[in-house]
């Protein structure tokens, strides 16, 4: 492997720890004021980055938990999605990459993409059909702005899953070869 | 696998130990241990034809196709 290629992957490894902290932090927040929500619903006036859902709390408390478990879900599944990055970039070894763990790994990194990208496009559409019923959720549009890209990403990462996949067949298959 | 590979019977034959044949056909103990043992998917026409210089055999001594032994 060359020192460029070592460099880049180290510097990926790093990058995805310094996302994975701060979706960790956001996630966390999220978390703490989902539960304070719970026993002092006046925290809902400035929630994680400003965040205001007063008023939808007013309007109708299971609608607030409902479209804050979606946020909340992403959040969360944000944070896993870089934990398995991380954890693919420190057992990657560019010298032979095809194993089963890392085809099994970026396999599941395409599931999670999806998934985010799924729930992402589900919440905003409920966020959009509730502001027929005069609910504000024009604040809640930063947490699901990017959900065709995650579907797309997604199907990038499986369809690299699948040549992965095909790439350890024939790495067994050719470690059997004498 | 219906292909039988029978190294160990001419092995014998030739009175020959894997150490011994590792070092004729510059192949290491664990890939020879691999095609002894019937564990290999695919041998390279190199690698018979030095075995059956090895050992003064034909490729047919080694290799024996068996129906009865199917694909798992």
């Amino acid at each position: 492997m060359s020192n460029s290629n070592n460099f880049v992957f180290k510097g990926l490894q790093v990058v995805a720890w310094i996302i994975f902290v701060g979706l960790c932090i956001e996630a966390g927040a999220l978390i703490v004021n989902f539960i304070f929500s719970f026993f002092n619903p006046q925290v809902l006036h400035n929630l994680y980055q400003k965040l205001d859902l007063s008023e939808m709390y007013t309007h109708n408390k299971w609608i607030f938990f409902g479209m804050y478990s979606f946020i909340l879900f992403i959040a969360i599944m944000k944070a896993h999605l870089f934990y398995m990055v991380i954890r693919l970039l420190s057992k990657f070894d560019p010298s032979k990459p095809f194993n089963s763990f890392v085809s099994d790994q970026i396999t599941q990194i395409s599931y999670v993409t999806f998934s985010i990208g799924i729930i992402s496009y589900i919440g905003r559409q409920i966020a959009k059909s509730l502001e027929h019923y005069g609910y504000a959720t024009d604040n809640l549009n930063p947490f699901w702005t990017d959900s065709q890209a995650f579907v797309l990403m997604a199907a990038v990462i499986y369809a690299i899953a699948a040549i992965f996949k095909k790439g350890v067949e024939i790495q067994n298959e050719n470690d059997l070869t004498v | 696998m219906p292909i039988v590979v029978n190294l160990d019977v001419m092995m014998a034959r030739r009175k020959m130990s894997l150490n011994e044949l590792s070092e004729r056909v510059d192949l290491t103990l664990s890939n020879l241990s691999i095609l002894k043992t019937g564990k290999a998917k695919a041998i390279r026409f190199s690698t018979l034809e030095s075995i059956c210089k090895a050992l003064d055999c034909q490729p047919g001594d080694i290799l024996e196709y068996d129906k009865e032994k199917t694909n798992p």
